[in-house]
């Protein structure tokens, strides 16, 4: 009689991760987004010495954690509104993180006193000119919208 | 006592106002000796009715708005290494909370390694405390799933001893191919300074008062595909004595309290599945003849699923359960010992709420609870344990602004 709750909590998170494993390997979202939506690339200040980063560095500096690229100067990264195609693209394609996953990270680190909202620009052009003029800058624009003042970091 | 009671209930309007005006008047970052400055906050209100008992003052019957929370934080990066931040909250809740402004946090951090594959450094001051997947932004009504956290890990009435500590914190983070992996090591003294941990834990009207030690606080999460997964354990160990006073019944008792919280959640793009499950060992002893002594394995867990149903609306459904005593679920045992009702030792609770956010700003929240128990009432709010019911219904609205 007693074990039942512990049963019933046992099969409901087998349950969730059956359901998980099965929205996981659904391939077509990822699919569709490759084929119809524009490619999206980092782009960064050409001061920074990098020409590639590594996805998971990536996601932890869009995230807001890593602060200082290798070379110890620091971060600053610009994004788009939540609600940008572009800000979406990047985050389900480059960055394989769904936009209100981001978010959440970033609130919870503000809210909780361990860090801080990216920089929001309003435009692609607003983010190529602040990325170009801003020691440290990382950001994302189209690929056919890159320009000769910013570096394309390449995911390794 | 009135005039400020009646200031306290009036002040999440003021913040509100404020806070909007804040919101079109200023920018809320700007450089401060060559660091950057983040100014943020947020205000909430809500209107709690229930069917019987009271959740956030006196809710059987009627309806009411003594839940609100305003909190307004500032984060200084100095430099890419140093941070300082600082929150100050405003919280009422029933008779629980009256709304008095505290340090809810106030730490400098300090990344002491950074690499390209990870980073590593040590808080120092008033620390959230890392407790289950929500603790650290508890107060905070976006951070949230629901208008309030599942009562069964996240107990309001206790709040005080896990919202944060005084002391220091070490963390370590590695961002691999295969998922990030971070840790954290807390040691702080626990805030006992209200009464509102010392009735939870010894009743109301007692003269006497409690302390505790300082706490280590262990977590760590793993975060799989980009977060896609994300797989937590906490430990937390509070070790708390009881000093009697003046003609107290009650002797010089001790609690130690043992919480192991295992977190799991899964996000997909419209919906995510949570779930966490605790074990609490509670140790109850030397209060004497006029207390319920012993050592008891709490149980409680949740499942929780949201969906999104459109850009601004998501949906939730949760099912949360607490048992103080698994020994003793039903509360038999208990009510045998102390003639008080079984039902306060455990609580069930199905609950389905609609989230909608109007603005990225502002959010409105509307939630209703089927509760079978009280285990998670506070006795503040409910004072007389003859007017406890066992089946009762908590229909909440909430409405929350953010800059």
């Amino acid at each position: 009689m007693e074990k039942i709750p512990a049963i019933k909590y046992v099969t409901s998170l087998l349950l969730m991760l059956v359901v998980g494993l099965l929205g996981s390997s659904l391939p077509i979202p990822d699919v569709y987004a490759q084929a119809l939506e524009p490619a999206m690339v980092v782009i960064a200040n050409p001061a920074t010495s990098e020409d590639t980063i590594p996805r998971a560095s990536l996601r932890a500096i869009m995230g807001m954690r890593l602060q200082r690229w290798p070379a110890d100067a620091p971060v600053k990264v610009f994004v788009l509104g939540d609600d940008a195609p572009e800000h979406a693209t990047f985050s389900k394609s480059v960055l394989q993180v769904f936009p209100h996953q981001l978010r959440m990270a970033w609130d919870r680190q503000v809210f909780s006193g361990q860090g801080q909202y990216p920089e929001h620009v309003s435009s692609t052009q607003e983010m190529l000119a602040k990325v170009a003029s801003t020691p440290g800058a990382i950001g994302y624009v189209k690929a056919s919208e890159v320009n000769q003042n910013v570096r394309v970091l390449k995911i390794r | 006592m009135c005039v400020f009671s009646r200031f306290a209930k009036i002040t999440p309007c003021l913040a509100l106002l404020a806070l909007t005006a804040l919101w079109h008047v200023s920018a809320r970052a700007f450089d401060l000796l060559g660091g950057d400055v983040q100014l943020h906050g947020f205000a909430s209100m809500a209107l709690v009715n229930t069917s019987d008992n009271n959740f956030f003052g006196r809710s059987d019957d009627q309806i009411s708005n003594d839940f609100s929370e305003v909190g307004v934080n500032a984060s200084w990066r100095l430099t890419p290494i140093v941070q300082l931040s600082a929150e100050l909250l405003s919280r009422r809740a029933g008779n629980t909370d009256d709304g008095g402004v505290r340090l809810d946090y106030g730490l400098l951090d300090w990344t002491a390694l950074s690499s390209e594959e990870g980073r590593g450094g040590l808080r120092v001051g008033r620390i959230k405390t890392a407790y289950g997947l929500y603790n650290t932004t508890r107060d905070v009504p976006f951070t949230r799933p629901s208008i309030i956290l599942p009562q069964s890990i996240y107990f309001e009435r206790t709040r005080n001893l896990t919202v944060s500590a005084d002391g220091a914190e070490l963390y370590i983070e590695r961002y691999g191919e295969a998922g990030t992996l971070s840790a954290s090591f807390a040691y702080g003294q626990p805030q006992t300074d209200t009464d509102a941990a010392k009735i939870a834990l010894v009743g109301l009207h007692r003269p006497g008062s409690l302390d505790s030690k300082m706490a280590p606080d262990f977590q760590v999460i793993y975060e799989g595909s980009g977060g896609r997964y994300r797989l937590g354990f906490t430990a937390l160990r509070l070790d708390l004595k009881y000093q009697p006073g003046y003609g107290d019944i009650l002797q010089a008792g001790r609690f130690k309290l043992t919480p192991l919280i295992f977190s799991a959640q899964y996000h997909a793009e419209n919906w995510s599945l949570t779930s966490e499950y605790a074990r609490r060992r509670t140790s109850v002893e030397d209060f004497g003849p006029y207390f319920y002594n012993g050592t008891f394995n709490g149980q409680s867990y949740y499942v929780q699923g949201t969906y999104r149903l459109a850009p601004q609306w998501e949906a939730l459904l949760r099912y949360d359960a607490y048992y103080a005593d698994q020994n003793d679920r039903d509360g038999k045992k208990f009510a045998a010992a102390t003639h008080l009702p079984g039902f306060t030792r455990f609580a069930k609770d199905w609950t389905v709420g609609l989230r909608f956010d109007v603005t990225p700003q502002f959010m409105l929240r509307v939630e209703t609870h089927r509760v079978d128990g009280t285990g998670f009432l506070a006795t503040q709010d409910n004072p007389r344990t003859q007017d406890l019911r066992r089946y009762w219904d908590n229909f909440m609205l909430q409405a929350s602004f953010r800059f």
